[in-house]
């Protein structure tokens, strides 16, 4: 057993490295901007949908002449043709509304999908050493909720939008036609309603995003205290602590409240203005039908059909807009969870080369061999690693030890290509780490991380995690090399707690051991900290399931536990960083 | 019919809470359709009335304008106080409904049945439990308040229409409650397979995401990265398959609607001239009835959203149902409040349910007051187990045991999003500001909390967050000192803790656990060392009982974990 610590810089292989690493420009860098703005509006679902509202202006021309007839007493068959085609358009309209729904929100939905999908892609190649990695849970919460708030937004919300530009000029046109008066008093609404429209939104978005938090807050409450739910109830403050939450759901309530007090006001001013439209060109027909106002119907009298059909229109003046009022609340949260998903796209540095790789070959054990490696952690002043060089035969066993802190994790990544190095080189088995080579080398390492990752399922499916051809008896065996066939005698088919809930750090690890023999023979294992938070007779249990399973394997172990460390064929020391940074 | 009984509990809860304002939202909804309503048929009239008496100049000066074109101005004005006082009472009774939800959902899941499945999947159980309350939040709104308002909106306007004539009023009302109520529940119907499809994809999305962030490394080295990637994108095509159903539910039932808006429209149109020729009604009630039927579905087309997401509500009352219901816990086997009592446990044995061996078996220990003892052996040998089932919060399968009030230190520190005396006063809630100074005192924290601004009404944040480790074990062991119980658990009390602040905390701990029953699950020298006896468990059984001063017993301490 020797000792290694680093060797002297060479500048040749250096330069030589940093042109291996440069191959792929975008690695390190911000990937390119992502076409994950708006999607072409669904233009012609929101042609369906205009259609549909204005076909309200022959149906209501329908009704209007109608009761003009029956006025002007024409017999009650006259009324059928008329009453035909409200009856015919009317189904047109809702069959158009439909279609154009559906097809909107189809569009919408298939955006959903595209930057989902996305999303995925770029969280999965994200590196683990960035340190501005989204979280598990703020990746879980914006690819679920968070992004299906976009679908309300591009379905619902930019029809409408559109909808409300269009159809009230057009509706104005024809009152127009008839009466400017009556026209004038719609008209008259309209010029407040924007400046409104403008102050709702504002004050909806902002009373929206507010109340939100406070939903949220009120939930985090209560998932706060159910997380705690062994302390409470060892000190039996179920009930204090229940009542507490209702007095912090009150409390909420009464200053969401005060807010949404302010947010409705502004919503109800375009509810009366709305209102009092109607109101206003009904009371003006009323007067100018008595001779009261003998105005405003181009220097004639309207007939109780033109009345009636411009007393019809005025609501549908007014629908769009309130329509597109009423789904306002949809744009804040369309807006944030496209930004969201952006956030979590876009930007950050990624693993060497893509997700997988489509040939694995088999083949023995893995050389290592590193030099000139140089990383630096974005958050941090000093190098974790610089200018490292280190060896490893093919089926070497090799524990890596340096301080907390001092790069070990780091340079398990590194060799592992979960990050591109500064500078530097990785070669496996001879293979320079690049863009190109990752996947496949990748294909061949086992990593049991620290602590390993227990994925939601069953202990067989924590094993095999989904690879190709393994088998029942594959299984059995790596359960037995890993000594964990009790535990699966016990555990049988049900599924494991989250994060390996129930199961205790040895166990954790001895399943890792077994994903990790199971399946094609690694040519290299990594092995993070695989002994710490353990007892002594569990460690050296696990260090000789680990020697067993790396026979003839090449291994390095990151640890300080030098009971492990002494069963390695040799021990490296990473230098301090306060060190590195005199060399360097 | 069987599927709504699953409501039932939670329409007991909101009955039981602020009723008068769901009654008030309720009705100030209903004054607003009816406002809406009666606007367009007033003005109809209105028009249709002026035009007749407008024909000659004796009636158009003796027609009463006033009356109408104030009713119409009052109607106008009326709807929109009475819609701004609908928006703020069904909000203000919704989260009243919410605040009384989250209440008896915290008592539910408290339960120790609960709580141990809780403690086994949290993140999935506790998103399930987010879901299950939103989706029960818009019960009162959506659905509850939408058909009550609507059917009422239909009777009001059949009784209108019954003094136009009795036939169409009868035969609107007919056709209003049966198509108007019968589309959206068959539309609800149609969503409910879908509704509860969606809640298990958007699950899978979600536990997979984070399978993805936090095994991408095990993944990269499995070559199964890209797979879990497609796999997500497989949850996502299930739950664009169940979104494009309710759509299409919610688009049906709005087309189904519409066929019935249109059908009454032309229907009540042919009527009112029918009745017109035959000289039963004049013009105006004529045009008042066909303006009735035009606003008459209006309060109907609200249901369409609360129908396709009913089928959710009805899962999520399903499941969160039997956590609301007031049952308490059983009483917990053997519970004996007598301080100063031996602690017995005889031929105990503990196991999993379905699993084919137990993790506690054959266990016969008797511990006496005051005495100590260190729970040692191998990691998942079943320590923590143990230290449940002295708590009380397992029961064993057999055998018996008789356990005490307990203060219990966890092994992940347990804090929560409160001010640091609420965090205290947990453990004692009358505990005074002295008592807990010398409780941070005792545990080395009193001095950084006096150099708080705050002191002791600083607010932790979510989990206790804003401490540093070392300060939120030490919060949570001068939590555990204010308790005064006869019998204290500890799980690791020093995990995660460097050093010297371990050492500390083990040294405060052995000061203060005088007189009292000390229990501490451990695989460190320095924790065991506060033991007067050293139980080591193996394979599920105590596979050695030894006390301080024995051979033995240095022996036991020796194979532990140095520092």
């Amino acid at each position: 057993m020797s000792v290694s610590g680093n060797t002297s810089a060479q500048a040749t292989i250096t330069a030589c490295a940093a042109s291996d690493a440069g191959d792929d420009p975008s690695v390190r860098a911000a990937s390119p901007p992502a076409s994950t703005t708006r999607p072409d509006l669904p233009r012609f679902a929101a042609a369906l949908q205009i259609s549909a509202s204005l076909l309200w202006i022959p149906q209501a021309a329908a009704i209007a002449f109608a009761i003009g007839n029956i006025a002007d007493g024409a017999p009650a068959q006259a009324a059928i043709l008329p009453a035909l085609c409200v009856f015919v358009i009317g189904i047109l309209r809702a069959a158009l509304e439909r279609a154009g729904a559906t097809r909107a929100y189809d569009a919408a939905r298939a955006h959903l999908s595209t930057m989902r999908a996305r999303a995925a892609a770029a969280v999965a190649t994200r590196s683990p050493l960035d340190a501005l990695r989204p979280s598990s849970g703020l990746v879980a919460s914006t690819l679920t909720e968070q992004a299906d708030a976009i679908v309300p937004y591009l379905a619902r919300f930019q029809p409408l939008r559109i909808s409300a530009a269009v159809v009230p000029p057009i509706i104005l046109g024809f009152v127009f036609v008839f009466s400017w008066v009556a026209a004038l008093a719609l008209l008259m609404a309209a010029p407040v309603i924007p400046i409104f429209m403008a102050l709702i939104g504002w004050q909806a978005k902002a009373a929206s995003e507010r109340q939100l938090t406070r939903m949220g807050n009120m939930n985090a409450f209560l998932l706060d205290r159910l997380r705690g739910l062994a302390t409470i109830r060892a000190f039996d403050a179920v009930d204090s602590t229940a009542l507490r939450l209702r007095a912090n759901a009150e409390e909420l309530r009464t200053s969401t409240m005060a807010v949404l007090r302010v947010a409705f006001l502004s919503s109800a001013v375009l509810e009366l203005f709305a209102a009092l439209g109607v109101a206003l060109v009904a009371v003006y027909v009323g007067f100018h039908f008595l001779g009261e106002l003998n105005f405003g119907a181009w220097g004639g009298k309207l007939t109780l059909a033109q009345g009636l059909f411009v007393l019809l229109l005025a609501p549908a003046f007014f629908e769009p807009l309130r329509d597109l009022s009423s789904v306002w609340h949809d744009r804040a949260a369309g807006q944030a969870g496209l930004e969201a998903l952006d956030r979590i796209t876009r930007g950050g540095t990624k693993i060497v080369g893509g997700p997988e790789s489509t040939a694995v070959e088999v083949s023995g054990a893995l050389s290592v061999w590193i030099d000139g490696l140089t990383f630096r952690h974005a958050e941090s002043a000093n190098a974790t690693l610089s200018d490292f060089a280190l060896s490893i035969d093919p089926g070497e066993h090799v524990a890596v030890m340096a301080p907390s802190g001092g790069g070990k994790s780091t340079l398990l990544a590194l060799v592992a290509g979960l990050s591109s190095p500064d500078n530097g080189i990785v070669r496996l088995g001879g293979e320079p780490m690049n863009h190109a080579s990752a996947a496949h080398l990748r294909a061949r390492i086992a990593w049991l991380g620290q602590p390993p990752h227990i994925f939601s399922g069953t202990l067989r499916s924590n094993i095999t995690l989904g690879r190709p051809g393994i088998g029942r008896r594959d299984v059995a065996h790596a359960t037995e090399a890993a000594h964990i066939a009790h535990l699966a005698a016990q555990r049988g088919h049900a599924m494991i707690g989250e994060n390996g809930a129930g199961l205790s750090g040895g166990e954790t690890l001895r399943l890792a051991l077994a994903r990790a023999a199971v399946g094609i023979r690694p040519g290299l294992i990594l092995v993070d900290e695989p002994t710490a938070h353990l007892d002594s007779v569990t460690a050296t249990e696990i260090t000789d399931r680990l020697l067993a399973i790396a026979e003839g394997t090449t291994l390095v172990v990151a640890t300080h536990d030098p009971a492990l460390a002494a069963r390695m064929d040799r021990v490296v020391m990473l230098p301090a960083p306060a060190q590195l940074e005199v060399l360097a | 019919m069987s599927r709504l009984s699953a409501l039932r509990p939670v329409l007991a809860l909101f009955w039981a809470g602020d009723r008068r304002m769901l009654v008030y939202g309720t009705l100030l909804s209903f004054t607003t359709a009816l406002a809406g309503i009666a606007l367009l048929g007033l003005s109809g009239w209105f028009i249709a009335a002026t035009s007749i008496a407008g024909l000659t100049l004796i009636t158009a000066l003796t027609f009463d304008v006033f009356m109408p074109s104030a009713g119409i101005r009052l109607l106008a004005i009326g709807r929109t106080a009475s819609r701004y006082g609908e928006r703020l009472v069904t909000h203000d009774a919704t989260l009243g409904v919410l605040a009384h939800l989250r209440e008896h959902v915290f008592r539910g899941f408290a339960r120790a049945d609960a709580a141990r499945g809780l403690a086994a999947n949290p993140s999935r159980l506790l998103f399930r439990l987010t879901i299950d309350i939103d989706a029960l939040d818009s019960l009162y709104l959506r659905v509850l308040a939408p058909v009550l308002v609507a059917a009422g909106a239909a009777l009001a306007i059949a009784a209108a229409l019954v003094f136009v004539h009795p036939l169409l009023g009868l035969s609107s009302a007919i056709v209003l409650l049966a198509a108007g109520l019968g589309i959206p529940f068959l539309a609800s119907r149609r969503a409910a397979a879908f509704a509860r499809l969606r809640a298990h994809a958007l699950e899978a999305l979600r536990s997979r995401s984070i399978d993805l962030v936090r095994g991408q490394a095990d993944l990269a080295m499995t070559n199964r990265l890209g797979a879990q990637v497609r796999a997500i994108e497989a949850a996502d095509i299930r739950l664009a398959q169940a979104d494009r159903a309710l759509n299409r539910a919610e688009a049906g039932a709005g087309f189904g609607l519409g066929i019935l808006s249109a059908a009454l429209l032309a229907g009540v149109l042919l009527a009112a001239a029918f009745l017109a020729e035959a000289g039963t009604i004049g013009v105006p009630i004529a045009t008042f009835a066909v303006l009735l039927a035009l606003a008459s579905l209006e309060p109907f087309a609200l249901l369409r959203r609360g129908a396709v997401e009913f089928g959710r509500t009805l899962q999520a009352a399903t499941r969160l149902g039997p956590r609301l219901t007031n049952r308490s816990d059983p009483p917990k086997l053997g519970r004996s409040a007598a301080h100063g009592m031996a602690i017995r446990l005889e031929s105990v044995s503990v196991g999993h349910p379905g699993a084919a061996r137990s993790v506690l078996s054959d266990i016969s220990v008797a511990i006496r007051p005051g005495e100590r003892i260190a729970l040692v052996g191998a990691s998942g040998v079943g320590k923590s187990t143990l230290l449940s089932l002295l708590a009380g919060e397992l029961n064993a399968s057999s055998g018996n045991l008789t356990v005490h009030p307990c203060g219990l230190l966890t092994q992940r520190t347990e804090l929560f999003r409160d001010t640091l005396r609420g965090n205290l006063a947990l453990a004692r809630p009358g505990a005074s500001d002295t008592e807990m100074i010398a409780a941070l005192e005792a545990a080395g924290l009193a001095s950084y909390v006096a150099s708080l601004p705050g002191g002791l009404d600083t607010i932790l944040g979510e989990g206790g967050a804003g401490l540093s480790a070392g300060q939120a074990r030490r919060l949570a062991l001068a939590r555990l000192l204010l308790r005064d119980a006869a019998l204290w658990l500890l799980d690791e009390p020093t995990e995660g803790l460097d050093g010297n602040t371990a050492r500390d905390v083990v040294a405060r701990l052995d000061e203060r656990a005088t007189g009292r029953i000390l229990v501490v699950a451990t695989h460190t020298r320095r924790e065991a060392s506060l033991a007067d006896r050293i139980l080591v468990l193996r394979d599920g059984r105590i596979a050695a009982d030894v006390a301080r001063g024995t051979p033995a017993f240095d022996m036991e301490l020796s194979q532990l974990r140095p520092d």
